[in-house]
């Protein structure tokens, strides 16, 4: 057991070139934010109380901007790897020329976010290339008449950008499971009479499970504290939480600083809290699909 | 392995312990005869910190100025392109962290992000007396106050700026003639007018400038923040601008995030006003191309804002002196001159006209500032003072409580 722990340190040790910038740049950051958000190590002389930031992030204004994100993040998040799934199944089943050209789909990949949000802002502003097309082809009268898709108050915009980065990186890492998969599986599923629906609920499916509820994770998280899309095509109310933050601290006073390193650690916690519930959630319904 | 890790992780101490040394011994520059300061800045080079969105007053900074302080003093100018809150946030962290050795020698500065910094104590001064041109140019009541604030001889005026408005006399929407008309033209428009978001600073000046037309004018708010004259006065302006709401783009339900946005807006047409708080905006972006020739600049009857902008220098500076000089050249006639042709950059200028020798004073007004240009003389009559910044800071914020949500 001893022998054990010498090694465990001796790996430590080992590992330190790496564990120890990691643990003063991002251990060192965090506990600056949370220190700032209690009004330690600040700038300024702060006056306030130790959890006065705190306080103030239960105005109406900073909870339905939480709301918000947790709405995009969410709803991108799940139809990302919805469309996303059925989509590496269909690439899986293509015969093999077609499938070698499906590789188009990777474009959005490499693409940076905040290209796809000037590509969505290009595309679906009133003034935008759809909406020109639409008044073009007679179905508006005139550009003004073209239904706001963004900056509408419900995240439309932002939604739509996600998801268009996001279904590929679904279908690249559902496509890698797909291809360890033995392919009789299907076949023997169809000969024994399961229509495709089924096939694909019931044994392609359970076969992705585990990596599209690691995607979920991974996009959830993203789209919940990314800045760059919603700074090109966030709503101005509520405004999304990382926008909040970023106004908090670089355009208005000193004094708010607390306020918005305080919005920042509770996004951390949060984040910490929902892969530990999800994480949960997930392996419970487990059992019950094999038991099917 | 060990003996590497050792070294690895003596390095890594090395090189912690190397952030937190100290700078040399300091000269007390403010006690020195400007001759003596201009003597120190030779051959050393200046890193001018500055907003770097602009590729024109880029080109100017590296070709004009790095061209004559180069030649006159021998300095060489580096500039740092970098949003203004961003240097600032810098600057504060190395006062914070006890940095006295920094990399910004000089900075271009205004408003709020000068306050931030003067209450911190994170700038160098009050250095604005040891300059020759400040003494002779600048109009010292003027450069007194930066959005009511106190200057102190801690900046030293690089610019000024006024709020314009802008439309396309192409279009048939027209204008409206002052703030008391708007709530009809956009009634008759719907849609086609909206301002930038504040805190974003031209939106924020917008509801400024509708503050003082809708509670009686600027000149009761000079007298340095009142709180229950704010309280009193205030709703009068969320009354005003929520009956604009409904009848402005996305029918008040989104605003553009800033006013890069708006000028977009405009450029594609979806709305028919823009907004800048830099008159020449409209010439400079028709040479560009992104506006049509037919745009012309309007301002509203009950008065413009007006603001200077600065230059200044941090506590840490490690060329203070080079610094002072090129802040000093800033403020000469002649560098103000070349700023001012739109071909250059379109900047007017910071000083006192009156002060100025004819010659100068000649050149300045024969400067060709483009057809949609207003002139300083309509300007100058409808110019109307920036206020304190806890005005700024508590209409930003009723802004969001009362007029957003």
């Amino acid at each position: 057991m001893s022998c054990a722990r010498a090694g465990t340190g001796r790996t430590l040790l080992k590992l330190s070139p790496l564990l120890v910038p990691l643990a003063l740049l991002f251990a060192g950051g965090l506990a600056l934010a949370v220190a700032q958000s209690l009004g330690y190590m600040l700038p300024f002389d702060y006056h306030g109380g130790r959890f006065d930031a705190y306080a103030n992030l239960l105005t109406e204004r900073c909870i339905k901007s939480a709301a918000l994100s947790l709405y995009v993040a969410v709803v991108s998040a799940g139809l990302s790897v919805a469309v996303g799934s059925v989509l590496a199944y269909g690439i899986w089943r293509l015969p093999e020329r077609l499938e070698r050209a499906a590789i188009v789909y990777k474009v959005p990949l490499i693409l940076p976010h905040i290209a796809v949000a000037f590509i969505v802002l290009i595309f679906w502003s009133k003034s935008g290339v759809v909406s020109a097309a639409a008044y073009h082809a007679g179905l508006v009268a005139s550009i003004d008449q073209f239904p706001s898709v963004l900056f509408s108050g419900n995240g439309l915009g932002m939604i739509l950008a996600y998801t268009y980065k996001e279904i590929p990186f679904t279908i690249l890492l559902a496509y890698a499971v797909l291809k360890r998969m033995d392919p009789q599986l299907v076949t023997t599923a169809s000969m024994l009479g399961a229509s495709e629906p089924r096939v694909f609920l019931r044994v392609v499916l359970p076969h992705m499970a585990k990596t599209l509820h690691t995607t979920f994770i991974i996009l959830f998280l993203y789209s919940f504290g990314a800045f760059d899309i919603p700074f090109l095509l966030g709503e101005s109310t509520p405004g999304m939480l990382s926008i909040e933050v970023y106004n908090l601290y670089f355009r208005r006073e000193l004094a708010d600083r607390p306020t918005a390193m305080a919005i920042l650690t509770c996004m951390f916690l949060f984040s910490l809290f929902f892969i530990w519930l999800y994480t949960r959630v997930a392996k419970q319904m487990q059992p019950r699909e094999r038991k099917l | 392995m060990r003996g590497f890790i050792a070294a690895f992780m003596a390095v890594l101490m090395l090189a912690v312990a190397g952030c937190a040394d100290s700078g040399p011994g300091e000269t007390d520059w403010l006690n020195k005869e400007y001759s003596a300061i201009e003597e120190a800045a030779k051959d050393s080079t200046v890193r001018f910190y500055m907003w770097g969105g602009s590729a024109q007053i880029n080109q100017w900074v590296d070709t004009y100025v790095a061209e004559e302080v180069r030649n006159r003093y021998g300095i060489t100018l580096v500039r740092v392109p970098m949003d203004a809150s961003v240097f600032v946030n810098k600057l504060l962290t190395e006062k914070a962290a006890g940095k006295t050795s920094g990399t910004i020698d000089l900075l271009w500065i205004n408003g709020e992000n000068f306050k931030k910094c003067r209450q911190a104590d994170a700038l160098f001064g009050p250095y604005a007396d040891k300059l020759p041109n400040f003494q002779k140019y600048v109009d010292r009541k003027l450069a007194a106050h930066d959005f009511g604030f106190p200057t102190d001889g801690y900046e030293t005026p690089y610019g000024t700026a006024q709020f314009v408005f802008e439309y396309d006399s192409a279009r048939q929407s027209g204008h409206p003639a002052a703030f008391a008309n708007l709530k009809e033209w956009v009634k008759k428009n719907p849609g086609r007018f909206t301002y930038p978001q504040p805190p974003d600073f031209t939106g924020s000046a917008f509801i400024r400038q509708a503050f003082y037309a809708v509670t009686g004018g600027s000149d009761q708010y000079l007298g340095g923040w009142d709180e229950a004259l704010f309280n009193r006065n205030a709703p009068k302006l969320w009354a005003y601008l929520n009956d604009l709401k409904p009848y402005l783009w996305q029918e008040g339900r989104a605003y553009p995030k800033n006013v890069a946005a708006l000028d977009t807006l405009f450029a594609r047409g979806e709305v028919d006003i823009n907004m800048s708080y830099h008159p020449m905006h409209a010439q400079s972006k028709i040479l560009e191309g992104t506006y049509p020739e037919s745009v012309r600049t309007f301002i509203m009857k009950e008065g413009s804002i007006f603001n200077l902008h600065f230059t200044a220098i941090p506590f840490n500076a490690s060329n203070k002196p080079g610094a002072m000089v090129v802040a000093n050249f800033l403020m000469s006639p002649e560098a103000q001159l070349s700023k001012l042709d739109p071909a250059n950059w379109g900047d007017f200028p910071a000083l006192d006209n009156t002060l100025l020798p004819d010659e100068m004073r000649e050149a300045m007004q024969a400067v060709d500032l483009g057809e949609p240009t207003l002139g300083p003389d309509v300007l100058g009559a409808a110019a109307v003072p920036e206020i304190a910044a806890e005005y700024v800071e508590a209409l930003e914020r009723g802004w969001e409580e009362n007029v957003l949500r």
